[in-house]
């Protein structure tokens, strides 16, 4: 397993998207990118795609058939009581409660999802290659065993776009 | 930048003649049978009034939020305005329909219904007229301010024309929210005098909301097809589909909750409105309007793919103008009309009003510019991006 990398930092959300542009079109692999804010150019340029709102449909689905199928039976089949007058299939009063708990059920679904996607569990050890990216700083993260031969040419490539800083860095998960 | 609408004559024409065919059929079926005719002129004015007002809070909304994105689109909300005041004459001209439209105007249905003697101090003609007046009042001072900044920032320019925009807007909503909740409790829910509903007013301020940003997304898209508004670009459709996407959520939920505490409470008073509703043939009426207003849009304009496509957002747009009227149709006919009833009366009035009501908006939008040239957020409009 290989900890070394080339930390680029940036001041200007502009810099770094300058960088993305000319690192990716020299041929340059972009391990990671850590902003104090999402950039949604920066996530679009390095090709990521999510299905994670497909996901979180699917989820909804289920919880809103599952909340119906299960007051359905509770209610008409199970133990059907006449209460007011009203059918035993109260079917606008149980809309409410589908709603609220196809909500429960997304929210805590996509949290599962998320988490198993992104490897993320209680008391996991986090990684970060600057600290000053959660201030104000745009880092930029490259694989150097990958280019260990360009590394020279990397670097000045981020400082002509206008790195305010560039080093070479073990990364270990801290606690 | 195409900056001058160029109102056809053709335009004018075809609106005209069908405000004129229209008035033929208005007048025919005033003598065949008053009380239909009636209904359908309250309901014909008070939807397009409705879209006027809710075109009108839309561009207040987009003062309030300093949203850049509709800077460009906000002479077509302004020319969608301009109807208010005739939609004010119309009203008035209720006076001579009182009878046939609101039950609790007969003097000898007062004199042997408690429930009408508690509510008339408040509901009783003469009143009745004075809030009308006062609210029309209200919205053509207020919506005739925001129209003069707005022309006069583009002939001096400079922020002090938008600052002012922003602070009238702020004065509309809250007096809108409070003189149109008030006027839909006079003019639609007063048909039937003894059931009373308090979201009603917020369903249909929603509604007017809706329909009028459909109206504006509408009006942009033609307008777009015809060789205006060149820099529409998916990110205006995107924000377009949010605002109708949104809106019809609002509208379904008040809706729902209308009708569910009623179903469920199920007191005989409350529960009458919507007998009335589910009988006599109205019950399809009353999914259909469920379906167009809220479904549709909801399914619809949901996946990405589909609430970016022009054609999907036009068709959409379209179909939310007939479920404004079909909406409208389910509280005013059966308490007026009794039935179902559908034909040369309500297509006639339809074009009637669809025509006057197209003819103002023409002739107010190649009135200005088309795009407000020194709006402080013009270039944002422009070049808006959103992912």
């Amino acid at each position: 397993m290989n900890n070394h990398f080339v930390v680029g930092v940036f001041d200007e959300e502009a810099q770094l998207m300058a960088a993305v542009n000319e690192t990716q079109k020299q041929g340059f692999q972009i391990q990671e990118i850590y902003s104090p804010y999402p950039v949604y150019e920066a996530i679009e340029a390095m090709g990521k795609k999510t299905r994670f709102t497909f996901a979180a449909f699917l989820f909804g689905l289920f919880g809103a058939l599952g909340v119906l199928a299960f007051m359905y039976y509770t209610a008409v089949i199970d133990w059907p009581i006449n209460y007011g007058g009203k059918p035993t299939n109260a079917f606008p009063s149980f809309l409410v409660v589908t709603i609220v708990i196809t909500i429960l059920v997304v929210t805590i679904a996509s949290l599962f999802t998320f988490s198993a996607r992104a490897k993320i569990y209680p008391g996991k050890a986090y990684v970060l290659p600057d600290p000053r990216s959660t201030d104000d700083k745009f880092v930029m993260v490259f694989d150097k065993s990958a280019n260990d031969s360009e590394y020279q040419r990397l670097a000045e490539l981020l400082k002509a776009e206008g790195a305010v800083e560039v080093y070479e860095k073990n990364i270990e998960p801290e606690n | 930048m195409e900056t001058k609408f160029n109102l056809s004559k053709r335009f004018q024409y075809i609106t005209l003649s069908m405000a004129a065919l229209g008035l033929i059929v208005i007048v025919i079926s005033f003598f065949s049978d008053p009380d239909r005719a009636w209904a359908n002129l309250l309901l014909n004015n008070y939807m397009f009034l409705s879209i006027a007002i809710g075109a009108s809070f839309f561009i207040a909304i987009q003062y309030i939020t300093q949203s850049g994105w509709s800077a460009m689109f906000k002479r077509i909300g302004e020319a969608l305005m301009a109807y208010i005041p005739y939609a004010g004459i119309i009203m008035l001209l209720v006076f001579f329909g009182m009878h046939s439209l609101y039950h609790w105007s007969h003097p000898e249905a007062l004199a042997v219904d408690p429930l009408l003697q508690h509510k008339s101090p408040y509901l009783n003609v003469p009143f009745f007229f004075i809030r009308m007046v006062l609210f029309f009042i209200a919205w053509m001072v207020m919506t005739k301010l925001m129209r003069k900044a707005s022309l006069a920032e583009d002939e001096k320019g400079g922020l002090h024309f938008f600052e002012k925009s922003e602070m009238l807007s702020k004065i509309y909503i809250f007096l809108l929210a409070l003189t149109f909740s008030l006027g839909t409790f006079d003019w639609i829910m007063s048909i039937e005098p003894h059931w009373f509903s308090t979201i009603f007013s917020l369903k249909n301020l929603v509604a007017a909301f809706q329909h009028g940003s459909a109206m504006i997304a509408l009006s942009v898209i033609l307008l777009h097809r015809r060789g205006y508004f060149k820099e529409l670009n998916k990110s205006h459709l995107l924000d377009f589909s949010r605002y109708i996407f949104m809106l019809s959520i609002i509208w379904g939920y008040f809706g729902f909750s209308q009708f569910m505490l009623i179903w469920y409470g199920n007191i005989p008073e409350e529960t009458e409105y919507f007998y009335s509703r589910w009988n006599h043939g109205f019950k399809e009426i009353f999914y259909i309007n469920y379906l167009i207003n809220w479904f549709i849009p909801f399914v619809f304009l949901l996946p990405q793919v589909l609430n970016k496509n022009m054609k999907v957002v036009m068709t959409i747009c379209i179909l939310l103008i007939a479920g404004q009227y079909i909406d409208l149709y389910e509280q005013i006919f059966p308490g007026v009309v009794h039935a179902p009833v559908f034909g040369l009366p309500e297509i006639g009035f339809f074009v009637g009003f669809a025509g006057l009501f197209l003819f103002i908006f023409g002739k107010t939008l190649a009135a200005a510019p088309l795009i407000p040239e020194r709006h402080p957020y013009l270039e944002e409009s422009v070049h808006h991006h959103v992912h």
